[in-house]
């Protein structure tokens, strides 16, 4: 068998895993839960919890989808009208009366789309870059290192994993093709 | 099977490649782009699972002369392929993302890897040999004489496979120090932590995949020691049931992930390596009944806690090695301590805190350092299949809580005497410390389970071997009790907890375990 080049195939894309109103609503909560200054990723952010949704169990994904509808009609009979349309002061009451309460449910959501939405939040290059954690060159620095300094010791290990080393005399041999 | 596909060219035009394999399709790895229709194969073994369990089944079998296929569900990644995309990772290479949990109050999270070689890619490394207590435990409790002395030569030679060593000085970051700093000025017991790896240079990136490729994950030691050997790995396909004839095992059949098409595996001998929450379902969904009537029983975790120290000074945690040092002070009382950084996104995952304060919290990312703790539990949960899906139930018992605690307590007061300034805590509304009393106080204080903020890594014990068929799944050597031709390799067969990462051990028994089926080819190959 000749060697190949071996070309990575993209990963298997995530099922679907928010709708339109899901990520209308996600994106109402940008503003409550992330920093100011990543209130211009909004968008950034919504798509990347559609990714990081999307990799969820699928239980996890249908909870998500129906807290979101549920959170979004929960505001009417409080605010006369649904979350995603409320206005600044009144969306951060809203999510904290769920952050605390009425039922273990409500604080398990508030905190999973919380946790949700950090994440992503801090996934996007310009948060990176404000709080200092940059690993590409990093990496790229240590992996070139450790390439020149341990080369030897390197292809050392390559060989010894690669060596005979019987845990017991051969039961048949075969001749593979 | 030229050198150049054993990847060992001695110069490359690019420098030494970072890794076996690294760049070029190694022979008998197939994905689900190499299968076009349903196919059928033949094996004398069938392993399902390429971790640290059923790579290194494979690679002992096939070194041996045995026909070996191994089916993992997840993708087939190399070196190259684990980049700085902290979320691109753990969507690729974590089962669910990552966000796998179990059900109880509190619940708690736990991670599985999903790739060409399981968990190994994205632990932290730590190679340590099961604790003598611990075996010593084995032998008494579970009926496996002479366990201790047994399994000392699979040790030495898993050691010498994936090269357990303790960090190089330059690669240690100020995270670790200042852990180290503080057990020092406590006068605790602090180690060297022994880990897989061939001059880790620090990058800190262990759960997400080591992009240097110096940790000598199952991916980059025993799966090419595996193929070199003859076995064929199938990535990409998911192995829905266990075939059987009666009590024998007879293969397995699978989907390919992506595709739909089936896969089938004729084998004389199967062997279960999908660790300790996937086997016992798979198992179960198979038809497999044990005598015992423990398969999925005795789910021990680990349960893990962490908290935040900010420091005056610049910690740069992810500049350094993972987890260069444990605390080992108080491992008698079933508690280790560790420095474990983590990037920022995952990090502001697990603060309470959202909007400016998450913002003001967060610019303090550089001089914070997270450290952990595993704990030794006592009681223990249960894997459920559920309409063929495995679903975790454990409830964390008081006294280990007690014990999660108390260990918050002594790891805060620690950090303090390395310079901490603030603690932050794994309990919902709890408040922050800010010296070492307000640590000593935690202990006087009631934290309704409801807050606690536990994961962990280690499932264990869902197929425990033992010698008596009414307590045990399994026989010593990991062969199912009542059934034939079907063997478990994964942290399944663990009696108890073992206190200490589970990666070596579960490495040393299947290589005891393929030292059994070698002895006894015969009866397993006919």
């Amino acid at each position: 068998m000749a060697e190949a080049t071996y070309q990575h195939a993209a990963p298997l894309p995530p099922p679907p895993s928010l709708g339109s109103l899901g990520r209308v609503v996600l994106r109402s909560l940008v503003p409550v839960i992330c920093p100011p200054e990543a209130h211009h990723l909004a968008d950034a952010i919504v798509a990347h919890m559609a990714l990081t949704i999307g990799a969820s169990p699928p239980l996890v994904r249908h909870a998500l989808g129906a807290g979101l509808i549920t959170y979004d009609l929960g505001a009417i009979p409080f605010h006369r009208r649904r979350a995603h349309k409320l206005d600044p002061a009144r969306a951060e009451t809203y999510f904290a009366s769920w952050e605390h309460g009425p039922t273990p449910l409500h604080v398990q959501f508030a905190r999973g789309i919380n946790q949700l939405m950090s994440l992503s939040c801090y996934e996007q290059p310009a948060m990176l870059e404000r709080v200092g954690y940059a690993p590409g060159p990093w990496i790229a620095e240590v992996t070139r290192k450790r390439l020149t300094v341990f080369a030897a010791e390197i292809r050392k290990q390559d060989t010894q994993i690669l060596a005979p080393d019987p845990l017991r005399p051969g039961v048949r041999r075969k001749e593979r093709v | 099977m030229t050198a150049e596909i054993r990847g060992l060219r001695p110069s490359q035009p690019t420098g030494p490649r970072p890794a076996l394999h690294e760049g070029t399709r190694p022979p008998g790895v197939f994905t689900r782009h190499d299968i076009h229709g349903d196919t059928v194969l033949d094996a004398d073994v069938v392993v399902i699972g390429s971790g640290a369990g059923g790579a290194t089944m494979a690679a002992e079998l096939a070194e041996a002369g045995f026909d070996v296929v191994v089916i993992e569900e997840g993708s087939y990644y190399q070196t190259r392929d684990f980049t700085a995309d902290t979320s691109a990772m753990v969507r690729q290479l974590y089962r669910d993302g990552g966000a796998t949990m179990a059900l109880g109050n509190p619940p708690i999270m736990y991670q599985e890897g999903r790739a060409v070689g399981g968990s190994t890619v994205i632990n932290g490394g730590m190679s340590w040999r099961t604790p003598d207590k611990v075996l010593e435990r084995w032998d008494r409790e579970a009926g496996l004489a002479g366990i201790a002395k047994d399994l000392e030569p699979y040790f030495e030679r898993v050691e010498r496979r994936i090269h357990v060593a303790t960090m190089d000085a330059e690669a240690i970051g100020n995270d670790n120090l200042l852990l180290k700093k503080g057990a020092d000025a406590k006068g605790w017991k602090i180690i060297g932590n022994l880990r897989n790896q061939n001059h880790c240079v620090g990058s800190n990136r262990c759960a997400f995949g080591c992009p240097t490729g110096a940790k000598q994950s199952a991916l980059v030691s025993y799966v090419p020691r595996a193929l070199h050997y003859g076995a064929r790995i199938y990535a990409d396909v998911r192995v829905n049931q266990i075939t059987r004839h009666g009590k024998r095992a007879t293969g397995v059949t699978g989907t390919v992930r992506g595709s739909g098409h089936h896969l089938t595996v004729r084998a004389k001998l199967v062997v279960s390596a999908a660790g300790a929450i996937h086997t016992p379902a798979l198992l179960v969904r198979s038809g497999f009944r044990t005598p015992s009537g423990q398969l999925g029983h005795n789910l021990s975790m680990h349960p893990n806690v962490k908290v935040v120290a900010i420091f005056d000074e610049q910690v740069t945690g992810w500049k350094g090695a993972h987890q260069a040092f444990q605390v080992r002070e108080f491992q008698d009382q079933g508690l280790l301590f560790a420095s474990v950084n983590m990037p920022p996104s995952v990090l502001a995952m697990s603060f309470p805190h959202r909007g400016a304060q998450l913002g003001q919290l967060m610019d303090q990312y550089d001089h914070m350092m997270l450290a952990g703790m595993l704990c030794e539990d006592t009681h223990t949960g249960r894997v459920r299949t559920i309409d063929g899906k495995p679903q975790a139930f454990y409830q964390l018992a008081d006294v280990d809580a007690a014990n999660l605690k108390r260990g918050v307590s002594l790891l805060s007061e620690m950090l303090f005497a390395a310079g901490a300034k603030r603690i932050l805590l794994p309990f919902h509304g709890a408040a922050d410390l800010h010296g070492p009393d307000d640590a000593r106080r935690l202990l006087d204080q009631h934290i309704p389970s409801s807050g606690w903020e536990v994961v962990t890594v280690h499932m264990m014990g869902t197929a425990r071997m033992g010698s008596d068929r009414s307590r045990a799944v399994t026989d010593g050597f990991g062969l199912v009790h009542d059934a034939d031709r079907l063997m478990v390799a994964d942290a399944s067969l663990f009696p108890t907890p073992i206190g200490v990462n589970p990666m070596e051990t579960i490495m040393a028994l299947a290589t005891r375990a393929a030292g059994h089926i070698i002895d006894n080819a015969p009866r397993f190959l006919q």
